[in-house]
């Protein structure tokens, strides 16, 4: 009998080979900054709001952030294309080694980067190691008023101080297609479900699937040659793939 | 001052004085634990053992475990759709809560029995899918009154059981042992 | 405690003791303590622990978008769109998103109450029966003529059901208003409808099949007219599926979250839109070759260059690409209809399309469809129309004010003088769900339901070629001790009698719903259709509302766009000042989000700067007059002042500032409640021909004041290694 042991630390396959199992295509051209999925992901992920002092001391916990920058000067100025920027879900991600507490581990069966919010305890080092800046801490026990609970995502933990968090790929509702596909005796369907983010997108700038399908979709749109992946170069292979202009 | 009280202690009388004070510590401790681990007080005395009894399954006043997440609770309704039609209901002062929630519209407030904690998922669905029987986990009902859990819910308690389960299948091991299966 | 008793000793012995406690209080779970409340008796479609799913309509704006929202045991978890509403298409805004931070809001009015002194916060609970009795006096024992109704853009169902009160017993017709409409600039593109095609209507622009559009102020990706519609149309506009890749110039003063997707962003002098339209037309007709039409005729480019401050060359390169591309489209919107010469603005980019003659065809210009249950277009009132009510207030010919769904003591500008003109009406009644400026002040509030407790239907304005009737149900039971407006008023009017009661005699604000409804019943052309009334409301419900399967948007009779005169004349602007001033409603809070703390702390999608207000000022103009970012400035118009953190914003004309709209509550509760400021305090009573405010007409003052408040911003975090991530590559 297999035991526990047997499982190594890092199966992922490093180099080329590694395909991953979920990701996500995101079309910069058509995204219009208007935070839909901003807001969307706070509500399905029981994010905290931290008010306006922590917010400027950037402890606001955006799981999923829209980046614009400023390309030249008064009057040919540009905004770049707005760049939703979530975690990347790094086949070999920068975040995962440096944990002494193993709560952000690599999910073998779902090749997702996990945070296990009741093993953290606070370091903050997978943070400071993520070269996309998208883990947020809980600094504080944030407040949420009665009756706001009301509103609570009962299939998501709801996290206290001194833990770190940061976008799922919303593994809920991957669970709950994985569970209802079960139930009736089938596999997941492609599009079956989808991400907060990208269900809410007024201009579906966001397509989420199965990148190891090569029928999905996303795996369709991933293969147009003018997608790229964001620091790809540090060897962190990302699973999210952006469409820069037009 | 410090250093006055530890010399004082080294001596024997010192000594059984700290004894005592750790066993005392010691027993209100395990006091506390064991307390926590009591079945806790219910609005009903609810007996478990007579409805199983009666050849009623666990399914009929707990549908959702075949369905999802959670077990559920019966409705007053559910139970009064019996009761109303039982002679003893209108006597017995064990049921006098019941009669005086329906009659009322107030709620029962009944107090968890089985728990797990809030940052773990639990799906009862496909458990009893994977074939495990309710009593695996919650004991046998046909014993108790109120429920009561015959072991600690911890994660070594679940992960020995995930491992066992998954056998020589190193796919469903994989599945079975990822943190992302009940923590997220 | 003796002296040699340290500070170190007692740290020690401190820690013992905590370690003691922990041990002894601390093992079991605190959640071990909590109860269960089963059902009373379940829902049949229910399961424990799983969800169930309704349809219904958001109320966040009067867009009408459908929604399903998620509940789990009796809470409304999250929402979605609704896949079936041909507005939405299972999309939905970030405001659409955080309703539920207002259903769920910690200060909201949760029961009816009648207030001591208006303006206090000294107030009694009511009962609803007395509450009722309340509303039935003031029906009752005032003249018909001397009570009114304010309303906001929606719901539609209530504002048919006061309509129909008003008309059968000579009561003032509702007037409903919003800020959202105001900065539409609504009337105005209304007026030019009906000026150029002859039908006063809210036109449609198909983004989507376009190839080049020219938007002219138009912020239709934030709070314009149908966001999440126009919003799709501009994904179609630039995906390559069917056809080439979209071009998109946006020509405005203050870059705005559209304007930050636009190929070519055109800074242009503001008042001089008209002029650079009907330029551009001149030399895209000159492109096309042809009889010069005579909206073009007078206009001189090289004049229009000098004034508007665009090149020559960059008109002739605009031209250029509207005039080369088949499918080329004009908007007309926002800030550039908000001046003195807004409506020449609207007729002049209007008319730009006859050029591309693209009236009624995809990628061009439509009148919307009207909704299933509508005979004409209704538009809110213009900002002059509210002038002329609060001077009826003033003047004490209203005795009774009711207020449902609006905010005016927030949306007008403070210069209209409600505020004032209130104190001559002697009662006013608040429906307010949230303890508003107005609810504040006003002597009764009896408080409807939030949207998702709420019956009731929307009217799909535009953004869909389809006909749409949303409709909502109630998702949750209500949280609070309120009660729909609609039943108030029907019960309200049986108490009163006579007019009233006959006007009304439904049992309840559902009869009255099916009444309004049962017409569609026998459409040949429905989404859904059903032999009898009771089968017709249970589809009606699940699938969210009613639409026809066909397009019914009207093509526009523009024979004659380019045969008339239209004005080219700049835009006048009133007081004095250095600056343009452009308010703009925030992209994330729009008139109603501030109370919702997860719209608070979105960012700002130009700035990222999240919970309070900031002006815009460009770099060059701030260093120039020796101001920093996060300085507080005091901005000083003809209207009135106000003191405002700057934001160094690379995106303005130097001579132009900018303020959001959406901030600035004196109530509204406590996420909204004494954060940032509302730039209505300084807007003037200005109007343009079509009776909309001149928002975007005003020169004003910039003083400095010393002080500094930084701002939260996003963006800050991001430059913590001093450059941002992006970039490096």
């Amino acid at each position: 009998m297999a035991t526990l042991s047997d499982l190594k630390i890092s199966e992922v396959k490093l180099g080329e080979e590694h395909t991953g199992k979920w990701g996500m295509v995101i079309d910069q051209d058509i995204c219009t900054g208007c935070q839909a999925c901003v807001a969307a992901c706070a509500m399905e992920n029981n994010l905290s709001f931290v008010g306006e002092e922590d917010s400027g001391y950037g402890r606001s916990m955006h799981w999923i952030r829209i980046e614009r920058f400023w390309e030249g000067e008064y009057p040919e100025v540009k905004m770049t294309p707005n760049q939703p920027m979530m975690c990347q879900q790094c086949g070999s991600a920068t975040c995962e080694p440096v944990c002494p507490a193993f709560a952000t581990v690599h999910s073998q069966a779902e090749q997702l980067n996990l945070q296990v919010y009741n093993r953290c305890v606070g370091t903050r080092y997978c943070a400071n190691n993520c070269p996309y800046q998208v883990r947020s801490f809980n600094w504080r026990d944030y407040e949420r008023p009665e009756p706001l609970p009301n509103q609570l995502n009962p299939d998501v933990t709801v996290r206290r101080r001194g833990v770190m968090e940061k976008c799922t790929f919303c593994i809920q509702r991957i669970h709950k297609a994985q569970d209802k596909a079960k139930s009736e005796g089938r596999e997941v369907v492609d599009g079956e479900f989808t991400t907060a983010c990208a269900q809410a997108c007024p201009a579906n700038a966001i397509t989420f699937g199965r990148v190891d399908d090569p029928e999905s979709m996303v795996s369709q749109l991933a293969k147009r040659s003018h997608g790229v992946k964001h620091l790809e170069e540090l060897g962190t292979l990302p699973n999210v793939t952006y469409f820069k202009g037009g | 001052m410090i250093k006055s009280i530890f010399d004082w202690l080294k001596q024997p009388l010192g000594l059984i004085a700290v004894g005592i004070t750790v066993l005392t510590l010691f027993s209100v401790a395990a006091y506390g634990i064991y307390t926590t681990q009591q079945a806790p007080e219910q609005p009903i005395q609810f007996p478990h053992q007579t409805h199983v009894a009666f050849g009623i399954q666990c399914l009929y006043c707990h549908p959702g475990a075949s369905k999802g997440p959670a077990a559920g609770l019966p409705s007053q309704a559910k139970c009064w759709a019996c009761h109303n039609q039982i002679a003893k209901t209108e006597t017995s002062a064990l049921l006098a809560p019941l009669k005086e929630a329906v009659l009322s519209g107030t709620p029962i407030q009944w107090v968890p029995v089985a728990q797990v904690p809030d940052f773990v998922q639990f799906n009862h669905r496909a458990h009893i899918a994977a074939g495990k029987n309710c009593e695996d986990c919650h004991g046998d009902m046909s014993k108790v009154t109120i429920a009561q859990n015959p072991q600690v819910f911890n994660m070594g308690w679940c992960l020995n059981c995930h491992v066992e389960s998954a056998g020589e299948d190193h796919e469903k091991l994989v599945k079975l042992s990822d943190c992302g299966t009940c923590h997220y | 405690m003796s002296e040699k008793f340290s500070r170190r000793d007692f740290l020690k012995l401190a820690g013992v003791g905590a370690a003691t406690s922990a041990i002894l209080t601390g093992c079991g779970p605190a959640s071990r303590y909590v109860k269960r409340e089963p059902y009373m008796q379940m829902p049949e479609y229910n399961y424990n622990g799983q969800s169930t799913y309704y349809a219904t309509t958001c109320r966040e704006c009067a867009a009408g978008c459908g929604l399903i929202v998620r509940t789990v045991q009796g809470r409304a978890i999250k929402t979605e769109g609704n896949a079936g509403n041909p507005l939405n298409l299972g999309k939905t805004c970030a405001r659409g998103q955080a309703t539920l931070h207002g259903l769920y809001n910690p200060d909201r009015v949760q029961e009816p109450l009648k207030r001591s002194a208006r303006g206090g916060d000294s107030t009694q609970a009511m009962d609803w029966d007395a509450a009722i009795q309340v509303v039935a006096d003031a029906l009752k024992n005032n003249k018909p003529e001397e009570i009114a109704f304010l309303m906001g853009m929606a719901p539609d169902h209530l504002f048919d059901l006061v309509s129909d009160l008003a008309k059968a017993t000579g009561m003032n017709a509702p007037l409903r208003f919003g800020a959202l409409g105001m900065f539409e600039a609504r009337a105005t593109l209304s007026k030019a409808a009906e000026n150029l095609f002859g039908e006063a209507s809210l036109p449609f622009f198909d983004v989507g099949g376009a190839q080049v559009v020219f938007s002219f102020g138009a912020n239709f990706l934030e709070t314009w007219l149908s966001p999440v519609s126009y919003t799709r149309g501009f994904a179609g506009l630039r995906e390559a599926k069917t056809k080439m890749r979209g071009k998109f110039v946006q020509f405005e003063s203050r870059m705005s979250q559209t304007g930050g997707k636009a190929d070519e962003w055109i800074p242009l002098r503001p008042g001089t839109e008209a002029l650079v339209a009907l330029a551009i037309g001149k030399l895209a007709s000159e492109i096309r070759g042809g009889a010069m039409p005579r909206a073009f005729e007078n206009v001189d480019p090289i004049d229009a260059a000098s004034k508007s401050g665009i090149k020559l060359e960059t008109l002739e390169h605009l031209a250029g690409m509207f005039a080369g591309s088949n499918g080329a489209l004009a908007i007309p919107g926002g800030p550039a209809l908000g001046q003195s010469n807004g409506l020449a603005v609207a007729e002049a980019v209007l008319a730009l399309n006859a050029i591309s003659d693209n009236f009624g065809k995809p990628g061009g210009v439509y009148l919307s469809a009207l909704a299933p249950n509508q005979s004409e277009y209704q538009r809110p009132a213009s900002a002059q129309e509210m002038q002329e009510f609060v001077q009826k207030m003033a003047d004490g010919k209203i005795k009774v004010l009711f207020v449902h769904g609006v905010n005016p003591l927030f949306e007008l500008p403070t210069a209209l003088g409600f505020g004032g003109a209130s104190k001559s009406v002697s009662q006013i009644i608040s429906f307010a769900t949230f303890p508003d400026e107005t609810a504040r002040e006003a002597d009764y509030v009896f408080p409807d339901h939030h949207g998702l407790e709420s019956w009731g239907y929307q009217r799909v304005a535009t953004g869909s070629a389809q006909p749409v009737l949303s409709g909502a149900q109630p998702v949750v039971s209500p949280y609070y001790n309120t009660r729909a407006t609609a039943d108030v008023l029907i019960a309200a009017a049986q108490l009163a009698g006579g007019s009233f009661a006959s006007a009304l005699p439904f049992k309840d604000e559902v009869e009255f719903l099916h009444g309004k409804v049962s017409a569609l019943m026998g459409e040949v052309d429905g989404s859904i259709s059903a032999p009898d009334l009771p089968t017709f409301m249970a589809y009606f419900q699940q699938h969210g509302g009613y639409w026809r399967n066909s397009d019914e948007r009207v093509a526009p009779k523009a024979g004659d766009a380019l045969n008339r005169e239209i004005s080219a004349e700049v835009a006048e602007f009133a007081g004095e000042g250095e600056f343009f001033f452009v308010p703009f409603v925030s992209p994330t809070l729009a008139e109603a989000g501030a109370n919702k703390p997860w719209l608070q702390e979105l960012p700002d999608p130009t700035t990222t700067v999240m919970w309070n207000t900031w002006v815009e000022m460009n770099p060059e103009t701030a260093h120039e007059l020796g101001i920093e970012n996060d300085d507080v400035v005091r901005i000083v118009s003809e209207a009135g002042e106000l003191e405002v953190p700057v934001y160094l914003y690379p995106a303005i004309r130097p001579d132009t500032i900018a303020i959001p709209f959406g901030q600035g509550h004196t109530a509204y509760g406590r996420y909204a409640e004494n954060r940032g400021v509302n730039p209505a305090d300084l807007l003037g009573q200005h109007f343009n021909e079509a009776g909309d405010l001149a928002f975007a007409g005003m020169k004003v003052k910039v003083e400095k004041t010393g002080a500094k408040k930084p701002l939260s911003r996003l963006e800050s975090m991001m430059g913590v290694y001093g450059i941002g991530l992006g970039e490096e590559h």
